[in-house]
């Protein structure tokens, strides 16, 4: 039994394919002992080495490639999986993926998606998940693209009620485009607060606490509302402050920029353009 | 601290006010700190009496502080009393900010005040007669304009505090008392030594200046004309020679440049008290500010309360304005003809927009406006149009985001948050990154997919003396230009004006035109260097 251990060894570190040859090797019939012996190593290597070979098991011909990645597939859930890692995990050959997704698209158990991370790369999930934020991007993305058109008309529409309002809260605006239908798209609150964050950045808006008193009358002292500005030079986009009406304020060269280097104001075009006046 | 360009800026004012000989002096001290005379001389390699001219013209226009210290001398050496000047930046920046104080004098006092004015920031420094002497000289005889008159209006200038006393000319700032540096040492808890602690550790520019400044009661005293005539008033002429006391021996002091100035010294000598013009106009963009951002009634009521405690202010960049009762502020909006129309509703609802939190019932309730938050916004604004112009819209509302956050992000939130594709706001942040507008910090994960994400941030402090040399920067550019577009039309300049026709017309009203695009564009930027520096 001295051999058969030292083989048990060989066949657990280079797994099937020691099988394979020695299964194809011709045993003699007569021999009953060889016999013997070699159903012992196939014994041994179905039991003995099958943790160590859990996978090549898996795709043992009781499961066709195909079924293999499905349940892959489906295993990653709406994050679903790159075409690179597939054949990693299941260390099927190249070919044979391609072949098993073209057809598992086909039947509509698997839907290519769009990873946001990296455009370029196929990427596939099983039919019955929808892709994860992650993935897509959040709710402001399509196919991997920001919805910029849907995003500017939820803007305007938000401005067009503050601005009849005059104050609104983020309930207040919310419920207005539940009531009115403005959109045909469902919108949620979270998004619309989303929508209102980005115009005080873009200082569209301002975000002010009600003082209960006048246009606040109604709003509890203390809630955050939304308001265009009365003031002469709010609620109409960001003013050009001193520095950033010269040339200079706005120059990309102005770190090269000196009295008597190559960029200088003298020879400066952009101060030549600027100084251009018609007579 | 002075950055790169606001040093270049001061050295191209002072070269082209006082020519390059005084500039070069005032470049090294700009550029080394406080120096005696001595090494002065060495630095700069001009000769003694050069550069002591230079001093003396740096003094008189107010750029530079004179003051003697004693030097302890080593075994067996005397000890040295020795003359040190120190460089005064703001006052050199201050310079051309002058066409900006005058208007100020013009439109509160009128035109006869301004002439006077004029003459003051002109010469740096003048005494009483010498106003007078220049007015017999300049103004038109026949007006019978009297010389009361022209006191008069001195004395409306030193009463709004457009003007005031000069510092003294050379104050001697003597060694720390045993006392004073024990206390530094041992770092005592009594209150009256923390003030001591504090003081010594002033810088001795520091105490140069405090030393030199005016008292308090004096500084804005005009005594009688025949006073100052006939009786030299030796006693007031320097309060420091008795608070020095005998310390100071005048004897012994290397009073390299006193013989320019002896004969003034006899007479008090006034100055532009810039301070107040800083103030003014701090105060003036304070209320612009709240007048946009909000609406008139606001910008009404703080120009009333800061119009009340002018005089009460302690310091230029007041944090807070000083407090008033409800009462006081409402009549102080009354009495401007603007205010006139707004009832005490009116006024309440503007504090309250000015951030004041107002009492259901108030009694003894005193209001006081934050003005720091207010420079502060201002600030944000226009760093922001920066951010904008150069860099666009995206870049605008990512770096608000950032701003408005004040701690770091990551890209993808940045992304989320400002509905800015991801691969273009990783594009803009370096960019803005690269330029030095942002503060990046990497994170490595180990585990993840992911392994590396960057974060994001406004660094405030750095950013804002970043963008100040930029401002710099930008004024010395068109000082620069203006000078070159003169320049090149130095021809056209030397022609009689009725000369000037056709092609040499167009030029000439062309040249004109560029200058009064450059300069307007100047002031309008010496606004922010103001909100940036001075506020
Ligand atoms: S002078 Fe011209 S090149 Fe130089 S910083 Fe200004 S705009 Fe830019």
């Amino acid at each position: 039994m001295e051999m058969s251990k030292s083989l048990r060894y060989i066949i657990a570190v280079c797994g099937g394919e020691f099988i394979k040859f020695i299964t194809a090797i011709s045993i003699p019939s007569n021999s009953e002992y060889m016999r013997k012996f070699f159903f012992s190593i196939r014994m041994s290597q179905s039991q003995g080495t099958s943790t160590v070979k859990r996978k090549r098991q898996d795709s043992s011909p009781a499961q066709t490639p195909e079924q293999v990645l499905l349940s892959l597939i489906k295993s990653k859930g709406d994050m679903g999986i790159w075409i690179r890692d597939m054949k990693r995990e299941t260390n099927l050959p190249e070919n044979l993926v391609t072949k098993a997704v073209k057809s598992l698209l086909v039947q509509k158990l698997i839907k290519e998606v769009v990873n946001i991370q990296s455009k370029g790369r196929k990427h596939y999930m099983a039919a019955e998940f929808e892709p994860s934020k992650e993935l897509t991007g959040g709710t402001w993305y399509v196919g991997g693209n920001l919805d910029m058109a849907f995003i500017s008309v939820l803007k305007d529409s938000c401005l067009k009620i503050i601005r009849k309002m005059k104050v609104a809260t983020l309930e207040g605006i919310s419920d207005f485009f539940k009531r009115n239908k403005i959109i045909t798209v469902e919108c949620t609150t979270p998004q619309i607060a989303e929508i209102l964050r980005s115009m005080v950045l873009d200082n569209e808006i301002i975000e002010v606490k009600s003082t209960g008193l006048g246009d606040y009358s109604s709003i509890p002292i203390g809630t955050v509302c939304y308001r265009c500005a009365t003031g002469i030079g709010l609620g109409q986009g960001p003013k050009i402050g001193a520095m950033a009406s010269t040339p200079c304020g706005v120059c990309p060269m102005i770190s090269q920029c000196t009295p008597d280097g190559i960029i200088s104001p003298k020879t400066c075009v952009y101060f030549t353009k600027w100084l251009d006046f018609d007579f | 601290m002075i950055t790169q360009h606001g040093l270049k800026l001061g050295i191209n004012l002072i070269s082209s006010y006082f020519g390059d000989i005084v500039a070069k002096v005032c470049e090294c001290l700009l550029r080394k700190g406080t120096l005696s005379l001595g090494q002065i001389v060495r630095l700069t390699e001009l000769s003694r009496e050069n550069v002591k001219n230079s001093l003396l013209v740096l003094i008189q226009h107010n750029c530079v502080q004179a003051f003697t210290i004693q030097q302890e001398g080593g075994f067996q050496e005397e000890t040295k009393i020795i003359t040190q000047y120190m460089v005064l930046f703001d006052i050199i920046i201050h310079h051309m900010r002058f066409p900006k104080f005058l208007a100020i004098v013009s439109e509160d006092l009128g035109k006869e005040c301004e002439e006077i004015f004029e003459g003051l920031l002109q010469h740096g420094r003048l005494s009483v007669n010498q106003i007078l002497e220049r007015h017999k000289q300049t103004s038109n005889q026949s007006e019978g304009n009297s010389q009361e008159a022209v006191q008069e209006n001195f004395s409306r200038l030193v009463n709004a505090r457009y003007v005031e006393r000069c510092p003294a000319h050379q104050p001697f700032l003597a060694p720390l008392t045993e006392e004073e540096t024990a206390a530094k040492k041992q770092g005592a808890k009594s209150a009256k030594t923390r003030r001591q602690m504090a003081e010594a550790s002033e810088t001795l520019e520091q105490r140069a200046l405090a030393e030199a400044a005016p008292m308090e009661s004096i500084r804005f005293l005009v005594e009688s004309f025949a006073e100052t005539k006939v009786d030299e008033q030796n006693s007031e002429e320097d309060p420091h020679s008795v608070t020095v006391g005998e310390k100071r021996k005048q004897g012994d002091l290397d009073l390299d440049i006193e013989d320019g100035t002896r004969k003034k010294k006899k007479e008090v000598l006034w100055r532009a008290n810039f301070e107040e013009f800083v103030r003014h106009l701090r105060h003036k963009a304070c209320i612009a500010n709240v007048r946009t951002r909000f609406d008139d009634g606001a910008g009404i009521v703080l120009n009333a309360m800061l119009e009340a405690t002018r005089s009460t202010e302690t310091k230029v960049k007041m944090e807070c304005s000083v407090p008033l009762s409800m009462n006081t502020i409402f009549e102080e909006v009354m009495k401007s003809e603007a205010g006139r129309s707004m009832t005490l509703e009116r006024v309440r609802a503007a504090l309250v927009q000015l951030g004041c939190h107002l009492p259901a019932i108030g009694i003894d309730e005193t209001y006081s406006i934050d003005l720091k938050n207010i420079i502060e916004l201002a600030q944000n604004e226009e760093v922001e149009s920066i951010v904008l112009k150069r860099y666009g819209r995206e870049a605008y509302r990512i770096f608000r985001l950032l701003s408005k956050a004040g701690h770091l992000l990551e890209t993808d939130k940045i992304s989320d948050t400002t509905f800015v594709d991801k691969k273009d706001a990783s594009k803009i942040l370096y960019k803005l990154w690269k330029d030095d507008y942002l503060h990046m910090e990497k994170i490595a994960t180990y585990g993840g997919k992911q392994s590396q994400f960057l974060l994001w941030k406004v660094n405030k402090k750095s950013l804002w003396e970043h963008v100040l040399d930029e401002m710099y920067h930008a004024g010395l550019n068109l000082r620069l230009r203006t000078a070159y577009e003169q320049e090149q039309e130095k021809e056209i300049l030397q022609i009689p004006r009725e000369k000037l026709v056709g092609e040499l017309a167009k030029r000439y009203k062309r040249l004109r035109k560029v200058r009064i695009v450059l300069e307007s564009s100047l002031m309008k930027l010496d606004d922010a260097i103001m909100l940036f520096h001075d506020f």
